[in-house]
């Protein structure tokens, strides 16, 4: 019989096929291209850049496979990719919805808010997992071919996790600021924002002398401690759940006590 | 009788716009009650604060004796809603949708479905962005009439329906009081509330301006005659009768509206020799274009 998760997570099949596998391809490709960058082309032309670009671009050790794939396959491309799908799923979870005019009839049903809420941050979580789980395979698939023989398959599960982690709360910002809005454009744009400011203090908060601004960063307990290269960061992915149950704590709060617009 | 619906002074304010003022109203247990009003007027409004969509700003709502904001879960699942604007994601099929939407109330029989579906000549397996507005809104109706709920609550409900539906739909709601549901149907068509309610409230800028049974209603309501006279016409007789107004003579045709007492018009036409007469059912919409044009109303009752 089916529930609102389920019926969340089959009605949007399409829209998370398409980012699973394109996230995963997309990983797959940058992945391949490691045995060019380890013969040394690529070394050399890093090492032109001055070295705090090489520190901001987190690609003071491109030629090992982690320092690589931290650089430029987890470090921008496929968290880019899962943020955009957390945040267009958990966008359309409440306020999409809410906009379009399908809540009415879901809400007149033997539904409560904070079940629909909890039911929609469930598909999401798993939406999140199915696609870093895809990527995930992706990279155990050409591990060998691509000679990332270096980092375990447990360190890919440990960045794996991570990313599912981060991909789920910037989801749930979304569904937060919806939530309490009502509004898809401050749900997106919101999450939007603050994915762009969180990249920014993780990536730039050395440069720019305020090095503490990167703890306030999702980004930086996602990779900051180097998964790849140093396994589960249990305490981070902690802080990356701890932050998704207030913020869905937080949503049931505000969506139970606001009128739903018309 | 017992109320399924009770309003005690229920408010609803958005910003400075006034949506409800202390609106009491009762809805009694097996009777098909119509809300009527313009758009805007608040139809909308009482129903969304019925079913908890929205909160009040002002006294409280009450569904079978029990609080709608506290029990709101439990009380939906005795109740069917259906909106005007019936909306569900189009990318799903029909059956998909409904089936899903059952579920959320525990199950429905399938053959209950697949009653409604071909009562209404509903296609089950068609893709729902595939159907017209007509369509959809049929998609809407057996939702809200499938699980046999005690109260259907309906707002606007033959919304881009064709005329055929609409009388399918009417049948579906004297079926629901035959089997003892109660029915709350809002709706700014005359017709088709005349044709099923036992009672009407007549809803204006947030308030209730007139309640009561539809044959009340007729009763106090205005008969529109136009009677051809073959001899001469006593037109004194004729504007000496109490209730008269609109009274124009056009050769031996008199034309005139003639409110409540029929006998006094009966005795006059005796004393003629008559060659035809017509006279109009009066109907909701007269009554209820008299309470949005309050100078006509007054006028009129001047004249009586």
């Amino acid at each position: 019989m089916p529930n609102v998760l389920t019926k969340t997570l089959w009605d949007a099949r399409r829209s998370l096929a398409g980012f699973a596998l394109g996230t995963a391809l997309v990983g797959v490709l940058y992945a391949s291209f490691y045995p060019q960058v380890a013969s040394g082309a690529m070394t050399q032309a890093v090492e032109s850049f001055s070295p705090a670009l090489r520190d901001a671009l987190n690609m003071e050790d491109i030629a090992s496979a982690a320092g690589y794939l931290g650089s430029s396959v987890f470090g921008i491309i496929v968290p880019l990719i899962a943020v955009i799908y957390g945040i267009a799923t958990g966008t359309r979870a409440v306020a999409g919805d809410e906009e379009a005019g399908y809540l009415d009839l879901l809400l007149a049903h033997p539904i409560s808010r904070t079940r629909l809420l909890l039911h929609r941050c469930g598909a999401l979580a798993v939406g999140a997992f199915t696609l870093a789980g895809l990527v995930l395979l992706a990279m155990l698939a050409v591990r060998s071919s691509a000679q990332l023989d270096t980092v375990s398959i447990g360190q890919f599960t440990a960045q794996c996790l991570a990313l599912a982690l981060l991909a789920t709360l910037f989801g749930t910002i979304a569904i937060t600021i919806g939530a309490a809005t009502g509004s898809r454009a401050a749900a997106m744009g919101g999450a939007a924002v603050i994915g762009v400011l969180g990249y920014a203090a993780n990536t730039f908060a050395t440069q720019i002398g305020v090095e503490d601004a990167r703890y306030a960063s999702p980004f930086h307990y996602y990779i900051g401690n180097e998964p790849l290269r140093n396994g589960f960061q249990w305490a981070d992915l902690g802080i990356l759940v701890a932050a998704i149950a207030v913020l869905g704590f937080a949503a049931t709060v505000a969506f139970n006590r606001r009128d739903l617009n018309s | 009788m017992r109320d399924v619906i009770r309003l005690e002074k229920l408010s609803k304010t958005y910003g400075s716009r006034r949506g409800l003022v202390e609106l009491d109203l009762a809805v009694h247990e097996g009777e098909v009650f119509g809300y009527l009003g313009p758009n805007g007027a608040g139809k909308s409004t009482t129903i969304r604060l019925l079913l908890d969509l929205i909160r009040p700003s002002g006294g409280r709502a009450w569904l079978f004796d029990r609080d709608s904001r506290e029990h709101a879960v439990d009380l939906h699942r005795r109740i069917g809603y259906l909106a005007g604007d019936f909306v569900v994601n189009p990318r799903q099929r029909v059956d998909e949708c409904l089936s899903f939407l059952a579920a959320l109330r525990g199950g429905v029989p399938r053959q209950r479905i697949e009653d409604l579906a071909t009562r209404l000549d509903l296609d089950l397996s068609a893709r729902i962005k595939a159907l017209s507005k007509g369509n959809r809104q049929k998609v809407g109706l057996v939702q809200a009439f499938m699980h046999q709920p005690d109260l259907l609550i309906l707002d606007e409900p033959t919304s881009g329906l064709d005329p055929l539906v609409q009388q399918t739909f009417l049948d579906l709601v004297r079926d629901a009081k035959i089997a003892g549901q109660t029915v709350f149907m809002s709706s700014h068509i005359m017709s088709e509330v005349e044709a099923v309610a036992d009672r009407v409230g007549i809803i204006r800028e947030g308030s209730l301006v007139a309640l009561d049974t539809v044959t009340r209603l007729h009763d106090h309501s205005v008969h529109r005659f136009e009677i051809t006279f073959a001899g001469p016409i006593d037109q004194a007789a004729l504007a000496a009768l109490a209730g008269i107004s609109d009274l124009t003579i056009d050769g031996s045709t008199a034309r005139f509206a003639l409110a409540t007492n029929l006998d006094s018009l009966i005795q006059v036409l005796a004393r003629h020799s008559i060659a035809s007469l017509r006279a109009s059912e009066p109907d909701l919409e007269e009554l209820f274009l008299a309470h949005y044009q309050p100078s006509n109303a007054v006028k009129e009752d001047n004249r009586a």
